[in-house]
Formats: structure tokens, sequence, C-alpha cells
């Protein structure tokens, strides 16, 4: 049996570990973002003395922090480290990825602090003050180098589904970036259009490239754990194409009714339907991963089903007649939650306990906070889509009637909002244990047990509940 | 996937296609359009915005207002917005023409404020709006931060821009509360959104059969 930990994976230690360290920080900082932005939708008072707190800043800073900051960093590291893993050789331009990924960070970090002085450009996962986009583009790219040299110096000549996954959102994100940043700040276009330009680039930065990171490591955790072959692989390469060729036609959704040429909301829901294409093949193929076997696959497994929910939810909203009751209310809160957070989040979270111990070469310290994690995560995604899924409903109800003052709206969506406030406690109080569990194991600040000494896959596992 | 060329020109070409569609497609369409300038009244719409306004458009961006107020009335017939006197007609893409930074919206947490300055049968006026930012609501916090409490003698008279507070608000004898250049200025803003010019585009479509079908749509334009 060939051993887990491979001399891929030690030489490659240092830019990875970076990497998850700070994506892992700034999922707790984004989580206390989130946290008080929820806190002050149901009591608006809170902490509204100060400018920089002030709800519309703080949720823009809240996504900021979760997209930027921990999806692209923990993306990144998985995205590196499988491609690295698929070449069968150490990681080349090491130096690049560590560079990059230092300056990615304080370009979050900079985006974070110009949001709160109040330079967001109010533009829906484009939160970032334009000052920070070259940074931003300069260091991901710097980042993408290494995995791109990893996918042109693989083992074998035809790729592997988590492959093209991964070397697609590394070398779709700069252009992306950059298209919205000439056509938004740079040189502006007029009007409403900008609006179009702003749902393109947020649904392309989703589409295109945070739901390839995540399902890259799907693609690559699945097989793995279960020792199969993918079922009806043969079709992964279409799925693969599909989600490519109509994700980006899908940014018109949220446009709907608006003053905006009516064959672009038109495109959108023809779009959302097609990618239900891309979600069915992607199931038929992870299939094996509801078969339960270990924490990161059942990580994954309720990633992967966030995912086709959220598709199958974005296909249903995008239709005039469902549109006129949900357009506006908190529900496309919550299908942005089930997508950043059930899909993504929980996808990379499989990812990362499969990962780390193959990269600091040791088994994760504390099995308690792994299930500790388990259950917060997937407890607090449930109720906090159900409870912004009820407010929504609340919320939809009461708008449609003119005589209800949005007073009363905000009395019937109250309870349902505090409900998501307690959701996010959960979910980050999951994400503390997640940070420091890794911060034990990757530093061995206690003495972990060394997974070099048990080679089959099973132990790199912490115990399932 | 043998090819690397074949696969990142094939990245490369999905992202210029929906890029050239959607982006490139709109503004081939709508980025040239023009003010509608009206022979009647000899001048042109949507107008210029006043300079205070186009301030105030700034501190209505940077504080983020977005994130619970949308600025667009959808058509009649489509939802609630004409019940709930948001306006009587759809926002067009017209009316964003001089908006630098147009705020579209993706969520009514609040009300619309597309057309607030015109809305029927009242609409708020300048004292309404800046005591709804002192006094904030139950749905709606309070932006202190943009006033400024200060010392006046106590036999000296107030300011003409001094708040009119009552009851828990009111500041203690001998001072009193003006809004800042920022809270003017966004309230200049908010008084500047109307939509109250009917453009060729913006009259409902009347669907043939129904009502007024000998004629076709009204499609010169006008105020109202």
């Amino acid at each position: 049996m060939k051993p887990e930990v491979t001399p891929v994976d030690r030489s490659s230690r240092a830019p990875l570990v970076l990497l998850l360290l700070c994506g892992l920080s700034w999922l707790v900082a984004g989580g206390l973002l989130g946290l008080v932005a929820s806190i002050q939708l149901h009591s608006p008072g809170f902490l509204g003395g100060c400018e920089f707190l002030t709800y519309g800043r703080m949720s823009a800073l809240a996504e900021t922090a979760f997209v930027y900051g921990w999806l692209a960093n923990a993306g990144l590291a998985l995205a590196l480290w499988i491609l690295g893993r698929l070449a069968g050789e150490p990681l080349r331009a090491q130096n690049w990825a560590l560079f990059g990924a230092l300056f990615w960070n304080l370009g979050v970090a900079a985006a974070l602090v110009g949001v709160a002085a109040g330079d967001a450009t109010g533009f829906a996962l484009l939160g970032l003050p334009r000052y920070v986009h070259m940074i931003l583009l300069f260091s991901y790219s710097a980042i993408a180098v290494a995995g791109l040299l990893a996918w042109s110096g693989r083992l074998r000549l035809v790729a592997y589904a988590s492959q093209w996954y991964a070397a697609a959102a590394l070398f779709l994100f700069p252009w992306i970036l950059s298209v919205a940043h000439v056509m938004l700040f740079s040189a502006p276009v007029r009007g409403v259009v900008q609006s179009i330009a702003a749902g393109w680039y947020a649904q392309c930065a989703w589409t295109l490239w945070l739901a390839p990171l995540a399902l890259s490591v799907a693609y690559y955790v699945v097989p793995r754990v279960t020792g199969r072959v993918l079922p009806s692989y043969e079709f992964a390469s279409l799925g693969f194409w599909c989600l490519i060729f109509i994700g980006g036609l899908t940014g018109g959704r949220h446009l709907l009714g608006g003053p905006v040429p009516a064959w672009i909301p038109s495109v959108a829901v023809v779009s959302c339907a097609l990618l239900l294409f891309h979600v069915s093949i992607v199931l038929l193929n992870l299939r094996g991963s509801f078969r339960g076997g270990g924490i990161a696959l059942r990580f994954i497994s309720f990633g992967l089903l966030s995912y086709a929910a959220g598709a199958l939810a974005d296909a249903a909203t995008s239709f005039q007649a469902v549109a006129a009751h949900t357009e506006f209310t908190y529900f496309d809160e919550a299908l942005r939650q089930l997508a950043l957070y059930g899909a993504a989040s929980t996808i990379l979270f499989g990812g990362i306990y499969f990962a780390v111990p193959r990269i600091t070469g040791r088994a994760w310290l504390s099995a308690g906070l792994v299930r500790a994690h388990l259950f917060l995560t997937l407890a607090g995604i449930l109720v906090l889509f159900g409870s912004l899924a009820a407010a929504a409903l609340a919320q939809g109800r009461g708008l449609a009637d003119p005589a209800v003052p949005f007073a009363d709206i905000f009395r019937h969506t109250r309870p349902w909002l505090v409900a998501a406030t307690a959701a996010q406690a959960a979910l980050l109080l999951g994400n503390i244990a997640l940070a420091l569990n890794f911060a034990g194991t990757a530093f061995g600040f206690v003495c972990a047990p060394e997974a070099a000494a048990f080679n089959p896959p099973s132990a790199m596992e912490a115990p399932p509940p | 996937m043998k090819s690397n060329a074949v696969f990142f020109l094939g990245l490369f070409g999905a992202l210029l296609i929906s890029w050239a569609c959607i982006v490139l497609g709109s503004n081939a369409q709508l980025g040239s359009q023009a003010p509608f300038y009206d022979d009647n009244q000899g001048t042109a719409f949507p107008q210029w915005m006043p300079g205070a306004a186009a301030r105030g458009e700034l501190v209505y961006r940077d504080l983020g207002c977005a994130a619970c107020h949308t600025q667009r009335v959808r058509r009649p017939g489509l939802g609630y917005d004409q019940a709930r006197g948001w306006g009587e007609r759809q926002s067009v893409a017209r009316d964003y023409l001089y908006q630098p930074w147009p705020q579209l919206g993706l969520s009514r947490a609040g009300p619309d404020l597309a057309n607030l300055a015109d809305r029927k049968p009242t609409a708020p006026d300048r004292d309404d709006l800046l005591h709804m930012l002192y006094a904030g609501s139950d749905d709606m916090p309070a932006y202190r931060f943009l006033f400024e409490e200060r010392r006046v003698g106590r036999s000296a008279q107030r300011s003409d821009e001094a708040m009119q507070l009552t009851g828990a608000l009111e500041p203690r004898r001998g001072r009193e509360v003006v809004p800042t250049a920022r809270a003017r200025d966004l309230v200049a803003y908010l008084l500047s959104l109307k939509s109250d010019y009917d453009y060729p585009e913006s009259v409902p479509y009347v669907a043939p059969g129904g009502e007024g079908a000998a004629e076709p749509p009204r499609n010169t334009g006008g105020a109202k």
C-alpha cells in the first residue's frame, strides 16, 4: 500500500498551511461580523452609534471577509494541494504562492478597513474598494502560477475532473475581476448597465470561481475516501462545460422586473434551468458520498445536497410567478447563505478534514472538536436557511398586502431573524472549534499523534460520530 | 481533456461569450441612451441632480443604505409596488442616466425609494426625513452620527438649522441638535429621487383586446 503522506505533501506544506491558517482566521472574523450584522437585522439600534458599525457596512464587511478571506484562501489551498498531488511532484513556484498568499491577505485586510471607512462599492459580492483590486488581482495570479505549473506538469496526459475544476477557478477569476474592474471602476459603463455588469460579476464569481473550487475538492476527495471509480464518469466533462458555458449567463435573475431590457432576466431563467443539468451530473458522479464513511464525506455530502437544493431554488425563483413573492425578501439572503455556506464552505470543510492530516503529517488533535464542528455546522446551516426562509415568507406576505405597514412586517419577521442570529452564533462556535483544532494540529502546541505511524487512509479521519 | 490549449481556450471562450452577451449586449442597447427632449416643456429629462444631491448619493452609498432599500419600481401588474404608492409607473433605464452609481438594491427590509419625493398622496419633506434619520424607528436604525449636538448660550437664539425635537429626544437646555453637511446632502439626494416624468417607454403596455384596444399605446411622453 502506498503511504498516505507523500513527499509531495511534505514539501508543499508552507504555502498550504499559511493559506489555510489565514482562511480559518477570516472565517472566524467574518463569523463575528456576520453575527453583529444578523443582530442588527432584528435590533436595528445595536451598535448603531458608530458610523463604521452601521448595518449597511457591517453586512458588506461580513460578506467580504467570508468570500475573499475564507472561501478564497481555503479554496486556493485545497486547489493547489489537489493539483500538486495529481501532478505527482512537489509544488513548483512555491515562493510565488507564499508571497501571493501574503499579499492576498494584506489586500483583504485593506479591503475591510476600506469598507469600514466607507469606501464600499455597494455591489453584491464586490464590496471591495477599487484600490485593492490590483493587489488582489496580482496576488491571486501569483498563487495561480503554482497551480497552473502543477497542471501543466501533470503525470497523466488526461486530466481528472478535480483538476479541470481547480484549473478553471485558478485561470478564470483574474479575468472576471479585471473585467469587472474596467467596466465598473476605471471606465464605468453608464446607468443601469452598471447593475447588469455587477450582476454578471457576482454570478461569475459564484459559478466560475467559488463553485468550481468546491467541486474540485468534492471530485478529489469522494473517490479517494470511497476507494471506487466515480460512476458515470464519462459524463463529468459534460457537466463541467455546462457549468462553465452556462454559469456566466445566469446573472440577470436578480434584475427581474427591474429597469433593464427584459431579455436579461429571460436569459437568466433559461440558464438557471440548464444549470440543473450540470447539477444532476455532479450528483450522479458523486453519489458515492451519500453512503457515508468518515467525517470528510459527511461534510461533502451535505454540501452537495445544499448545492443541488440551491440550484433548484435559484431556478424556481427566477420565474416571474415565484419571484413576485420572493424577490426583495430575505429569501435572497437565505439562498446566498445556502450557496456560500451550505454548499461551498461545507465541501471545503470536508476537504480540510481530509487534507490537513496529509499536509501536516499529523492526525487531527481532537475528535471531539471535529464532531462538535460537524454538529454545529449542519444544525446551524439548516436553522439559518429555515429561519431566513420563514422570515421571507412572513415578509413576502406582508409586503404583498399594501395595508400592512413596515412596522408590522418587521414585527412578524423578528422572531425568525432572532432564530437566524442563534444559527449564526452556532456556526461561529463551530468554526472556532475548527480553527482551534487546526492550529493545535498544524503547529503541534499539544503533542498530536504522528500520522506517519499509521498509513491506512481511515486513520487520517477523525472517527465518525 | 488532453490539450492544454483547447482547454484554456474553451474556458476563455466561455467567459467571453457570457461577457459579450450580457454586458456588451446590454451596453450596446442602453449605453448610448440619450435624455428625452420634451418639445412642450423645452427641456430634457431626466434632469441633472443638484450638487448637494450628487454629494448625498455618495453618503447613501458609503453608508450602505442599499442593503435594505431598493430603488426600482416594478411595472403595474408585477407585485405590490403601485398598491404601496411607491410610484405609478415602472422605473426605466433612462431614470438612472445621470446617476453615477445607480443603487438598485436587492432587499426590501425597508420601503423602495425610487420615487420617494413624489409619492402619492403625501411625500415626506425635508424635516420628516431629517427626523427619521435622527430618531430611527423600530425597524430602522438611528443615524445619530450624522448630527451634531452643540451648545448655545442660555439666552441666545437657536440656529435655523436646529432640529425640532420633543420628548426623550429633546436635548438638554442650552444645547441644540443640528444636521451635519452629510445629513443635509443625504436628504437633498433623497428629495431628488422622483420619477414624475413619463417617458415613451415607461407608459404601460396595454394588451390588445383589453381596454383602449382601439388605439395603440400612447407613445409621446409628457409630464403629469
